[in-house]
C-alpha cells in the first residue's frame, strides 16, 4: 500500500451509500472498479472501487467483502453511472450479481460462452467441448439482444466485426431513418484474450511484456502503468534519470499518436493529402522510436526498476527529428484548417455533451474536448511531471473538431516537454536494484496514455507471484460514451466520429 | 515527350525525395528481393489483400496501415488492401485468434473466391506468442486456417511485411507455396 491510496473497508450493504456520499463530498469520479477472488485466504470475494478527483492527489478506495453463497450486492450504477460496465464485467468474470443493474446482458462474453462460468475465479475450469463450441459460435443461451428501435422508415444497419478498413473488430448496430442515425449500439469484446487471467500465470517481471501487448499504439503507457504498480508495491524507488527517460518516451508516444490521429481523421473526410502528410510525420516519429529503442512501438525499453537503454545519448537525433516534426506539423495544421470541406465536416459532428461525459467517467482527449479538465499527469503527478511546465487544455465545443484541435494543442505541449527534458542533464544509472516482490501486497499504477488515464492494480500472493492484475485502459471507459455522441449524425459521419475518439478495441476487450 | 518519359524511367527518378533521417530508402531494401518480372507474370501486377484482425493488439494493423503511406507505398508493387473478401486473393490475419473472433475469421475466409492464400502476420499469429495458453485464444492462425506464409515480428515493421509479400509472390511462381486451401 502506498501513501496516496486510502483503503476503507465498508459493509456490503453500506457500499452504495458510501460511494454516493464520497462522490458528493469530495468531487471525485470513479476511476475503476474490480473484484478479487480471496476465497482461499479470507473466504470471500472483495470488490474494490477507486475514486479520485482533479484537485487532490489521493485515491479513495472503498471495498467490501462478499461471500460465495450470497453473491449479491446493490448496484451503484443508478447513482454512479460510470460503474455500469465494471459491474457487468464483474458479473461475467466472478459471478457476483449487482442487484438493480439496468442491463442484464453479459458484457465480455458473447452468447456462445457457457453460462455460470466465471474465468477469473481461482477454481475456474472449462471443458474442451465448451471451449470448442465457444469458438464455433454455438449459441448457448438467449442470443444477444440489441435495442430495437421501432417505427415507420427505421432500418437497421449491422456493421462488422470485420470492417472495410484495416482496423480492429467490433460490431455496430445502427438504427437509422434515411441517413440519420437514431441509435447506435456497439458490441465489442471480439478481441478478448483473457489477458488478466494470463497475468496471473506469469511472473511480475514477465508481465511487462504482456502489458506492452495489450494495446499496440499505447504499448509504452501500458508498460509504465504496470511497472509503476509493481514498483510501488515492492517499494522500489527510481531515480531522476529513469523518471526523465520514461517521461520523455511517454511524451514521444503521445506525439506520434496525436499526429497520426489528426492525419487519420482526414481519411474520414476523404482528404487524402492530409492523411498522407500525417502518415509521413508519424512515420518519421516511428523511425525515431526505432532508432532510440529498437522498436517502432517503444517495446522492450521499459522494465521493472528502470529502462534498458539511455535514450538521451542520442540527443542530436532527437532534436533534429523534433524540429522537423514541429515544422511539418505546422504545415499540416495550416493545410487542414484551410480546407473548408474538412473543417465543416468536423464542426458539430459527434458532439459529446459535458454532463454525459462527466457521468460516464470519460477520460483523455474526449473528456478534455468536452470541457472536463481530466489529466492524471496534473491531478496525480508522477514520474517527472512534477518538474515540468504542464498545461491542461480544455475545449467546450465537444465535437470532432474540438477533439482534433485539442490534439493539436497537446502536440505543441508535448514538443515543449520533450525539449525541456532533453535540455537537462541527468546522472546515475538507468536502472535500480530490484529485490524480492513482497508477499500479500498490492498497489495502484497509473499514467496518462495518449488516449486518457490508464490504471493497473496489482496484488501479489504469499510467494510474491501475481495474484490479481486488473487493468483499465482509457478505451474501456470511453467506449460507452461513443453511442451518446452518434445519434443525430449521418451514417457516413460515423467513421469520422469514431476516428475522432480513436479508441482501442484490444485495450478495451483485454 | 516520349523520349523524356523514357529517360525518366531509365534514370529511375523517384517521386518522393527521402529526407536524410530515414535510415535507408525502402526502395533499396525492396529492390534486392523483388522479382518484379516474375511477380507480374503470376499476378498480373496485382495481389489483393483482405486484412483481418483476429485479436491482435492493433500494432500489426498500424504497420499495415503504414504500408500505404507515401514512404512504403505498397500499391506501386500492385499490392493493395481491399474492403471485401470477395475481392481478395489473400487473407492476412493478425493476432492469436481470439475465440470470439474465430467464427468471423472463418467466415471471411469462406467468402473469398478460389484460389486463395492465407498469411499470418505477427508473432502471436504464429503460435499465440505472448498469449499462448490463454483460455480465450486459439494459439495461432494455423489452428484455424491453412496458413501458406508467415510474417515474423512483433509487430513486423512495414519493410519486413513488404519483403515477405514480395517473397511470397516469388515463391508462388516457383511453386514453393502450393495454396493449401484450394
Amino acid at each position: 500500500m502506498t501513501e496516496n491510496e486510502e483503503y476503507v473497508e465498508v459493509e456490503r450493504d453500506e457500499f452504495r451509500a458510501y460511494c454516493v456520499s464520497l462522490c458528493a463530498e469530495r468531487a471525485v469520479m470513479l476511476r475503476l472498479m474490480f473484484a478479487v477472488d480471496e476465497r482461499a485466504t479470507d473466504n470471500c470475494f472483495k470488490v474494490y472501487a477507486v475514486f479520485s478527483g482533479q484537485n487532490k492527489d489521493t485515491f479513495y478506495i472503498p471495498f467490501f467483502k462478499i461471500k460465495e453463497d450470497d453473491p449479491k450486492y446493490q448496484s451503484i450504477t443508478d447513482c454512479v453511472p460510470a460503474a455500469h460496465w465494471y459491474e457487468r464485467e464483474i458479473r461475467d468474470m466472478f459471478g457476483l450479481i449487482p442487484e438493480g443493474h439496468p442491463d442484464p446482458r453479459r458484457l465480455v462474453f458473447h452468447e456462445s460462452f457457457p453460462a455460470d462460468s466465471h474465468p477469473l475465479r481461482k477454481d475456474w475450469k472449462i471443458s474442451e467441448t465448451d471451449l470448442k463450441e465457444w469458438g464455433e459460435g454455438v449459441v448457448k443461451k438467449v442470443p444477444h439482444d440489441f435495442l430495437k428501435v421501432e417505427g415507420k422508415g427505421i432500418c437497421e444497419i449491422p456493421v462488422g466485426p470485420v470492417h472495410a478498413g484495416i482496423i480492429e473488430p467490433g460490431h455496430f448496430r445502427f438504427s437509422a431513418v434515411g441517413e440519420t442515425i437514431i441509435n447506435l449500439e456497439p458490441r465489442l469484446f471480439y478481441t478478448h484474450k483473457g489477458t488478466e487471467k494470463l497475468f496471473e500465470s506469469m511472473s511480475f517481471f514477465d508481465g511487462i511484456k504482456l502489458a506492452e501487448r495489450v494495446s499496440g499504439a499505447s504499448s509504452f503507457s501500458h508498460s509504465i502503468a504496470y511497472s509503476m504498480a509493481v514498483e510501488r508495491m515492492a517499494g522500489i524507488k527510481t531515480i531522476e534519470k529513469i523518471k526523465a527517460i520514461r517521461t520523455f518516451l511517454l511524451e514521444l508516444e503521445r506525439l506520434y499518436n496525436h499526429i497520426g490521429d489528426i492525419g487519420y481523421m482526414c481519411a474520414g473526410t476523404a482528404l487524402m493529402v492530409g492523411q498522407a502528410k500525417g502518415a509521413l510525420i508519424k512515420e518519421k516519429l516511428l523511425q525515431l522510436n526505432e532508432k532510440l529503442t529498437g522498436s517502432r512501438f517503444l517495446r522492450g525499453i521499459n522494465k521493472i526498476g528502470g529502462v534498458t537503454k539511455d535514450v538521451f545519448l542520442q540527443k542530436f537525433e532527437i532534436s533534429e527529428t523534433i524540429d522537423m516534426v514541429e515544422e511539418e506539423f505546422k504545415d499540416l495544421l495550416k493545410l487542414l484548417l484551410g480546407q473548408a470541406i474538412h473543417v465543416e465536416r468536423l464542426t458539430g459532428t459527434g458532439r459529446l455533451p459535458k454532463e454525459i461525459a462527466a457521468k460516464l467517467g470519460v477520460t483523455g482527449v474526449a473528456a478534455r474536448a468536452s470541457g472536463l479538465s481530466d489529466d492524471i499527469r496534473k491531478s496525480h503527478p508522477h514520474l517527472f511531471y512534477y518538474k515540468l511546465d504542464l498545461k491542461t487544455y480544455t475545449r467546450t465545443e465537444s465535437d470532432a473538431l474540438a477533439r482534433m484541435m485539442l490534439r493539436a494543442d497537446e502536440v505543441e505541449c508535448s514538443l515543449s516537454l520533450i525539449r525541456a527534458l532533453v535540455r537537462r542533464r541527468y546522472y546515475g544509472n538507468i536502472c535500480v536494484d530490484v529485490g524480492e516482490i513482497p508477499p500479500d501486497s498490492f498497489a495502484l499504477g497509473y499514467t496518462e496514455s495518449p488516449r486518457g488515464s490508464l490504471f493497473y492494480w496489482v496484488k501479489s500472493d504469499q510467494d510474491g507471484k501475481p495474484f490479481r492484475v486488473k487493468l483499465r485502459s482509457p478505451s474501456y471507459c470511453n467506449w460507452p460514451a461513443v453511442p451518446y455522441a452518434i445519434p443525430g449524425n449521418i451514417v457516413p459521419d460515423f467513421p469520422l466520429c469514431n476516428k475522432s475518439f480513436n479508441l482501442s478495441y484490444s485495450g478495451c476487450d483485454m | 515527350m516520349w523520349l523524356e518519359i523514357l529517360n525518366n524511367v531509365r534514370s529511375r527518378k523517384k517521386a518522393i525525395k527521402f529526407p536524410k533521417t530515414f535510415q535507408k530508402s525502402p526502395d533499396e531494401v525492396i529492390e534486392t528481393v523483388t522479382p518484379v518480372k516474375k511477380m507480374n507474370k503470376v499476378f498480373g501486377k496485382s495481389l489483393r489483400i483482405r486484412q483481418v484482425d483476429a485479436g491482435s493488439c492493433n500494432a500489426c494493423e498500424w504497420e499495415c496501415n503504414m504500408l500505404t503511406n507515401p514512404i512504403y507505398d505498397v500499391q506501386r508493387f500492385g499490392v493493395d488492401f481491399v474492403p471485401s473478401p470477395r475481392h481478395a486473393d489473400v487473407i492476412l490475419a493478425t493476432g492469436p485468434v481470439s475465440r470470439q473472433m474465430e467464427l468471423a475469421l472463418k467466415k471471411t475466409y469462406i467468402a473469398m473466391p478460389e484460389p486463395k492464400l492465407v498469411i499470418s502476420c505477427g508473432d502471436c499469429a504464429l503460435d499465440g506468442g505472448i498469449y499462448k495458453g490463454s483460455y480465450a485464444t486459439r494459439d495461432g492462425v494455423n489452428n484455424v486456417l491453412p496458413v501458406n506464409c508467415h510474417i515474423p515480428g512483433c509487430p513486423p515493421p512495414p519493410k519486413t511485411i513488404v519483403k515477405e509479400l514480395l517473397k511470397l509472390m516469388r515463391g508462388i511462381s516457383s511453386g514453393s507455396y502450393p495454396p493449401k486451401g484450394s
